[in-house]
């Protein structure tokens, strides 16, 4: 425990300087602003980045570069609420309760309860770091790809819960979602799959074209059609904070939500991107009265949102401990470090104990000024709202034409946006959601590659997913999970023929 | 009178080719891979020291997908006024031919090759669990045990695969190839146990093999790695014909003019003797020591070569594949 | 056996699209190599997914005929055609003249899409969100959005 307490304050000593607080705070107010721009990410930030901060000790520059990463997920949160846009994939969960509060004017306590749940989460995260690096990397190692396969199987049973509407037609998005990921080259063979010679489309179809046409313009399109005499969104202002009932509605699914957050971030692969469906579909579930969720439920924030955070946080520690990157963000820090002269690695801990626990005392008072810079800009962006829709979707439009445009400077991309929003758009009028899709296409590389991967290696043997005792207990948790949410549903139907009867 | 000065106003704003001085504006460098992997690493690095020498800035802009193809494609259609160059490497520039049918470019016939930056030496490492002591020993092991063992690499295209495809070649081992989405994930499920061995380039793997979390056999260089000491080299082990780099080098568009490829050719001479960037690189394992194909015409024998060294390898490697079910 | 009635026109319009969808990636597919479950290639995960997927769509379809459900409602095409057409706009105007010209373009495009647009305001608007655009991705972000290129001429 001393040991514990001696390192961080070397850690403290170490990122307490002006010149790190400073570059601490850079980070997090740009990783905001561009968590806040669709399209844009952390990685195209960083990349962007990265030869501003050769002329900075590696110390100053990791800290920065970490600022604008979890910068990122709060601002992520913003435009999710605000205008129902994702702006990252942790964000995409957000978006479902989240701006069906902001549409009954409760956008200040939903951007309140996400920044103060984040924060908590971050504290925690900080702390879990900070004590138990080395013993929760020995459980990431643990986890090969037969693992990996059942943990996303596990994870498409939450988009059953997902869903607002028919439960049918979710599953019917999800596949389409697994689907649409399939398109591309395929990693083992080297073949184009689907993507009929467009190059562009040789990579996949990006998260953000899917985002941005599916929430973006196909909202924007649904929004055109509502009569609007009314402002879309309610333009009372509302209370700028969440009331004290709502806090204490809040504090089980933030404690909860960290959790998961946190120990799904520590799995390298993007484990944390299932953080907040998990943290939802389970809120959802232990709801005293789940039929709230989808209609502006906080927990629906609060919950996912904190494990959004507290995930972000802990998938630094397979960079910090092992030295290896569990996602292309990571990739870029590993890259920015060795630039630096700072090869990361497991000796990273011993060899440059400074660099280590600064980095981690950086992070817990990057997440203290988010929360002072996101607070008091509530109030600026609830104004925003106020904004007339005659003049707020236009605007939308361009800067997420510009966000997609950004992403890989090809025209092909906005086009392709363009024609997935009438999709999205078509789709809505027909009852389908979207965000079930988002979670197959997010769910889908890493399910299919995994579970390609754990059949070459077990040569083609399927039991070894019920051998290997993670992945059983995965499974088995996935199973349980798609019947108590099918379960309902199935009664209530069967309720509803008796009535008709 | 008013028609003479319009036309005098616009023959005088058109920018005239070659008459100014080169380099007027920044430069991009375009490198093959993702921001943080070791071509882009080596590309910032040396980048910078020559845009001190050129006067402007060397821009590195990175374009990823398709194994690297994407980036030389687009390249190679880029206008040859010397304002876009491509980092390319052993992949882009050797292997392509033989690992992608439908290639849009030629790595000979459309670039003009400006000078190798550094070479990134091969190694050969293991689970921290194989059972070899050297690389003697791992040769034989895995010859005859092959068929049981899985071996990671990078993604079809990638220096993993194309390396280890020779080593597998070499020793006449058929090995189940699991492919991973970029070494980092390769190198986690190597460092669990999951996967047995992988061939890849030395500045991945270091930090690993100091802290002990793998075990490396061999290195593909002919004397040993200064960042390595403690590892044999494949000749000392046994195997000599595995000599392998992946080298990256600076390549412009086909059509460049004379001058400008002497100035970068230049500028890439001078960063390679600066001090400080030889040790930036040396620091990483990078090898430094082919001087031949720092040149133009050095490097044009290289490609040349390469390219009908991976056709031959990777053409009996296909044949030696498992064939795919059906 | 009487007509049949279709309880559920939503249903049935989204059960035929699921199953034309997985019908086009049935086909989309057919050259890919399925393999086994215990080999799988790279058109296996794709021809099992478009053949789950048809299968629900056949069942939505099934629903619709006996299950009472939502009607299909009105489908304004103003709107959508609109905002398509605006993102269309950019694409088409951002490589060559550039931000400057493709934010107004497109803004103004999408103007059509609402009755409620007043055009002298939006004109004014465009300028402002433009510009607002220029500072925030080019000189802030740095990041490279074409601003203003004429072949020939100028490259901003």
């Amino acid at each position: 425990m001393s040991t514990l307490v001696s390192n961080l304050e070397l850690g403290f000593s170490v990122a307490f300087t002006f010149h790190n607080l400073g570059l601490c705070f850079l980070g997090c107010l740009v990783g905001t602003l561009i968590g806040v721009l669709p399209g844009i990410g952390p990685i195209a930030t960083i990349t962007m980045l990265l030869p501003v901060t050769f002329g900075l000790p590696p110390v100053g520059a990791l800290i920065m570069l970490a600022g604008i990463y979890y910068g990122a997920q709060y601002g992520g949160s913003t435009t999710a609420i605000l205008v129902n846009i994702p702006g990252e994939v942790t964000s995409v969960v957000t978006t479902i309760d989240g701006h069906q509060m902001a549409k009954q004017g409760r956008a200040g306590a939903a951007l309140g309860i996400a920044a103060l749940g984040s924060f908590f989460a971050g504290c925690v995260a900080t702390l879990m770091i900070a004590g138990l690096a080395v013993p929760l990397t020995r459980v990431a190692l643990l986890f090969g790809p037969s693992e990996y396969a059942a943990l996303m199987t596990a994870g498409l049973a939450f988009a059953v819960v997902l869903a607002r509407g028919s439960i049918l037609k979710s599953i019917a998005m999800v596949l389409l979602g697994l689907l649409l990921s399939t398109v591309g080259q395929d990693l083992e063979t080297g073949v184009d799959r689907m993507t009929f010679g467009v190059a562009s489309l040789s990579d996949g179809i990006d998260f953000a074209v899917l985002a941005m046409g599916l929430f973006g313009f196909a909202e924007v399109m649904r929004n055109l059609t509502v009569d609007q005499a009314r402002d879309v969104v309610h333009a009372k202002i509302g209370r700028l904070l969440p009331s004290k009932a709502e806090l204490r509605q809040s504090a089980g699914p933030v404690v909860r939500g960290t959790l998961l957050g946190a120990i799904l971030g520590i799995l390298p692969g993007n484990g944390a991107v299932l953080g907040p469906f998990a943290s939802y579909a389970l809120e959802k579930k232990i709801a005293r009265d789940p039929r709230r969720f989808g209609r502006g439920a906080i927990e629906g924030v609060a919950g996912p949102e904190s494990a959004n955070n507290a995930g972000a946080q802990t998938s630094f520690i397979p960079l910090l401990t092992l030295g290896i990157p569990p996602n292309a963000v990571m990739a870029l820090m590993v890259g920015a470090m060795t630039i630096h002269g700072i090869v990361p690695g497991p000796l990273v801990m011993t060899r440059n104990p400074g660099l280590f626990w600064g980095v981690i005392a950086s992070m817990w008072l990057g997440n203290l000024m988010l929360l002072v810079i996101n607070l008091p800009l509530i109030g600026a962006w609830v104004r925003l709202l106020k904004v007339p829709y005659r003049l707020m979707y236009p605007a939308i439009v361009i800067v997420c034409c510009v966000g997609i445009y950004s992403v890989n400077n090809l025209p092909e991309d906005v086009l392709l946006t363009a024609v997935v929003a009438l999709f999205g758009y078509a789709a809505t009028k027909v009852g389908f959601e979207s965000a079930p899709l988002l979670l197959g296409f997010v769910l889908g590389r890493l399910l299919e590659e995994n579970l390609r991967r754990a059949m070459a290696i077990s040569r083609g043997d399927l039991a070894i997913f019920i051998h290997r005792p993670v992945s059983a207990w995965l499974l088995f948790t996935g199973l349980v999970v798609l019947v108590v949410a099918v379960l309902p549903s199935i009664r209530t139907r069967r309720e509803q023929v008796f009535v008709e009867e | 009178m008013r028609q003479t000065l319009f036309v005098l106003a616009v023959v005088l704003a058109v920018p005239l080719e070659g008459r100014a001085a080169y380099p007027e504006r920044p430069i991009t460098l375009i490198v093959p891979f993702a921001a943080g992997g070791p071509t882009d690493v080596v590309a910032r690095i040396v980048g910078e020291s020559m845009s001190r020498t050129l006067g402007q800035q060397l821009v590195v802009e990175n374009v990823v997908g398709a194994g690297g193809t994407m980036a030389s494609t687009k390249a190679a259609q880029a206008a040859p006024d010397g304002y876009t160059l491509i980092m390319g490497h052993m992949g882009t520039h050797g292997a392509a031919p033989a690992v992608y049918p439908d290639l849009k470019y030629d790595p000979a016939k459309s670039f003009q090759p400006i000078g190798m930056a550094a070479g990134t030496p091969i190694l050969i490492v293991a689970k921290k669990s194989f059972p070899a002591k050297d690389l003697k020993e791992f040769v034989a092991y895995v010859k005859k045990n092959s068929e049981k063992l899985n071996e990671a690499h990078a993604g079809v295209g990638s220096v993993s695969f194309t390396t280890c495809a020779f080593f597998n070649s070499l020793i006449g081992a058929k090995p189940t190839r699991v492919v991973y989405r970029g070494t980092g994930p390769a190198l986690n499920d190597l460092v669990s146990g999951q996967v047995d061995y992988m061939c890849d380039q030395i500045v991945n793997l270091v930090p690993q093999i100091q802290a002990g979390t793998i075990k490396a056999y061999g290195v593909a260089l002919p004397q040993r790695s200064p960042a390595l000491p403690d590892v044999p080299t494949t000749k000392e082990g046994g195997l000599p014909e595995f000599q392998v780099s992946a080298w990256n080098a600076i390549f412009a568009p086909k059509g460049t003019p004379p001058e400008v490829v002497k100035k970068l050719s230049d500028a890439l001479t001078k960063a390679l003797a600066d001090e400080n960037t030889r040790k930036r690189l040396l620091d990483l394992g990078a090898d430094l020591s082919d001087k031949a194909a720092q040149t133009p015409e050095g490097l044009a024998k290289l490609v040349d070569s390469e390219v009908a060294r991976w056709k031959k390898v990777l053409a009996s490697a296909s044949k030696d594949a498992p064939p795919p079910a059906k | 056996m009487g007509r049949v009635r279709v309880h559920a026109p939503q249903d049935l319009v989204a059960g035929a699209s699921l199953l034309a969808v997985s019908l086009f990636a049935l086909w989309a597919a057919s050259p890919l190599d399925a393999g086994r479950l215990s080999t799988p290639g790279p058109g296996l995960l794709p021809r099992v997914l478009a053949v789950m997927l048809g299968g629900v769509g056949v069942w939505l379809i099934v629903l619709s005929l006996f299950r009472p459900g939502e009607s299909l409602g009105r489908w304004p095409v103003r709107g959508p055609l609109f905002i398509a057409l605006s993102v269309v706009a950019f694409a088409l105007t951002i490589r060559t003249p550039g931000l400057v010209v493709a934010g107004p373009a497109s803004i103004l495009v999408a103007g059509a899409a609402s009755p409620e647009t007043r055009w002298r305001e939006l004109a004014i608007f465009a300028v402002a969100v433009t510009a607002g655009c220029v500072a925030l991705f080019r000189t802030l972000l740095h990041l490279p959005i074409p601003i203003l290129v004429i072949p020939g001429w100028v490259v901003l």
